[in-house]
């Protein structure tokens, strides 16, 4: 079973030791649209990343947090082969949008990342842009974690990066009732997601690589619903856990701490409590339950590596960060332990990371102390 | 990434501008059927168009029942949501979000092409959407071989497909043909083959039925399939370009030892 050797991610609050900080703080990292802007698109707030309305940003991020974990891990990619998977769910679809609104020149080959990481990781033998949703970055660990279980790569970095789209905020703002202020998971009184800027990088590698080992990386399950294109399904949800578990040899019942999608939708929050009521409580389990967007907004593709970039940081130093902007929660919640107001003390132990996109694609990561 | 051999147990092209047996995106209602085509992108239609005709179904024809969590897809292609995706920004910016229509939603993410694939034909295994370039096609048959390898599905359907819309035209800013291509993988290593070279310094040979961008390798595999089997000898296929490198593949005739 493979290991994390490093581990980063970007956000509104900065690197990943400032976004656990906010986390643990129970701060939230959304800024106020101008209300011309707020009133046209019918979303209130984002979660940016600051100085970042340069094309090629969600790149820029991603250059910055592939160097981090690789430096952090050790990493050689001239001696070692060493392959990138990206994880996206909005590419650098905001320089088509510029693009198609000013007429800046938007090469075709910078919508994907293989030029910016090449650039970033000389001798980096692959590198591919995997387009999956709100779960990208899940997926792509599945894969990194795969090559390096088939002993096709010997470092496998798991990477994502997005960038707030236009379109995605017009889809937003077009359902909702009114313009949301701030994401409030799990939430009686939710009223949607909000999208934030992120990037993130998670090194894999075998047990056996000398170098840092934050946790094993037990498995990635994966499914997809293939019911609805944009509304969740607890069945797919519980597949994609099960799958993890069967993958980890693990029971769901010493499933301790669960990092949950949870975006403050109508449809996401009571669904993810269903799923997790079916497979971990139905067991006997009873995790300590957090959700990160809203403290740092929804990061699309990013999300999954964010949730285990704090995860990693959770099993460290022993702790789970609350909800942010969590109240009164869901009645689909009963019996759900939601981490509420201040972190709560958790030994290392198993810990879940849910991500479920668009598409009805969904990625389960299961870790665990290195001991 | 990985260079390996996996199974072809089906495949089929679909290449309006070249074959008259294929439809154009907007005629697709007569072979998928009316319902659920409204507001899907050219690009999905001709990914359902391809994958219906590889499977083998008749006109109008929806698989039915529980859907097959043993079979995975894995979808390629760059430009297919690009014109949503302009649209919305231009529509928003200009009149507001009340003048957009929600039904356009699932075009505003890039995984479009694989969810749909899989709601249709009913296939909820792993669901992947590589979007990598020119090298796409390529990735998504090394990333089919990783998810059988790691026992992830038994069977992956593979999918690419782009479309010639002004959008993507404008934005690729070389000339690109729509078309695309469904190839169906399995591990056992039978029957007709594609073997994964790797890295290559060019491609192989001009493509005769133009460029289709990220399904490109794709479009060729499945052609070079249909060679392969009527005269038994190896074809060699490649995608790329300058920016993004280039890719071989061979796909192999079912050789005698295993037949």
């Amino acid at each position: 079973m493979p290991v994390i050797a490093a581990s980063t991610q970007l956000t509104c609050f900065g690197d990943g030791s400032r976004t656990w900080d906010a986390l643990t703080q129970g701060r939230c990292g959304a800024r106020p649209f101008d209300p011309t802007t707020a009133a046209r698109l019918n979303v209130g707030a984002g979660y940016p990343i600051a100085g970042g309305s340069d094309p090629g940003r969600a790149a820029g991020w991603l250059v910055t947090v592939l160097r981090a974990a690789v430096a952090q891990a050790g990493v050689d990619a001239h001696r070692e082969r060493v392959v990138v998977v990206v994880g996206t769910g909005l590419r650098q679809l905001a320089d088509v949008e510029h693009w198609a609104l000013t007429a800046t020149p938007c090469p075709v080959d910078k919508l994907h990342f293989g030029s910016a990481v090449r650039a970033a990781l000389p001798g980096v033998r692959d590198i591919v842009t995997l387009a999956n949703a709100c779960s990208a970055g899940g997926h792509a660990l599945a894969m990194a974690q795969d090559l390096v279980d088939a002993g096709e790569a010997d470092v496998a970095v798991a990477a994502a990066a997005d960038t707030t789209t236009l379109s995605m905020q017009a889809m937003i703002g077009r359902v909702a009732d009114r313009p949301t202020e701030r994401v409030r998971p799990f939430d009686r009184d939710r009223t949607g997601v909000l999208l934030g800027d992120g990037a993130a990088a998670v090194v894999v590698a075998p047990a056996g690589r000398a170098g840092p080992r934050l946790a094993r990386l037990l498995a990635t399950g994966l499914s997809c619903d293939a019911v609805h294109e944009t509304a969740p399904d607890v069945g797919g949800m519980t597949r994609a856990m099960r799958d993890a578990l069967h993958r980890a040899d693990r029971e769901a019942r010493d499933v301790r701490v669960v990092v949950a999608h949870g975006t403050g939708t109508a449809l996401n929050d009571p669904a993810e409590c269903r799923a997790i009521h079916e497979v971990i409580l139905a067991d006997r389990g009873d995790p300590w339950v957090t959700a990160l967007k809203g403290a740092i907004g929804h990061t699309s593709g990013a999300a999954a590596l964010c949730g285990v970039d704090v995860a990693l940081r959770g099993l460290r130093v022993g702790a789970v960060p609350p909800v942010v902007g969590l109240g009164v929660p869901l009645a689909e919640a009963d019996g759900v332990r939601l981490v509420r107001d201040r972190p709560v003390a958790v030994p290392g132990s198993l810990t879940q990371v849910n991500s479920f996109g668009f598409g009805g694609v969904n990625a389960v990561t299961l870790l665990e102390p290195a001991c | 990434m990985l260079t390996t051999t996996l199974a072809l147990r089906a495949w089929g092209a679909h290449l309006p501008e070249s074959d008259k047996a294929a439809c154009r995106p907007e005629a697709a209602a007569g072979l998928l059927g009316r319902k659920g085509l409204l507001n899907r992108d050219d690009a999905t239609r001709l990914a359902l168009c391809a994958v219906h005709r590889t499977l083998g179904l008749d006109a109008g024809e929806r698989p039915r029942g529980d859907a097959h969590a043993d079979v995975a897809v894995v979808a390629c292609g760059n430009l297919g949501n690009v014109d949503t995706v302009a649209d919305l920004a231009r529509v928003a910016t200009t009149d507001g979000v009340r003048a957009v229509s929600p039904l356009a939603a699932p075009n505003a993410s890039s995984n479009v092409i694989a969810s749909v694939i899989a709601i249709w034909f009913r296939f909820a295994g792993p669901n992947l959407m590589i979007c990598s370039g020119a090298t796409a096609s390529y990735d998504a048959l090394a990333a089919a071989a990783l998810l059988l390898r790691a026992g992830r599905a038994r069977r992956v359907v593979v999918v690419g497909a782009e479309a010639a819309t002004g959008t993507a035209t404008a934005l690729y800013g070389r000339p690109l043909t729509s078309g695309a291509a469904c190839v169906i993988v399995e591990s056992d290593p039978d029957g007709v083959q594609v073997r994964l070279n790797g890295r290559v310094a060019a491609p192989a040979a001009t493509a005769s039925w133009g460029d289709c961008y990220g399904a490109q390798g794709l479009v060729g595999v499945a052609l070079a399939a249909d060679r392969v089997s009527a005269g038994r000898f190896p074809v060699e296929v490649s995608c790329g370009d300058e920016v993004d490198g280039y890719r071989s593949l061979t796909v192999h005739p079912a050789s005698a030892v295993t037949r």
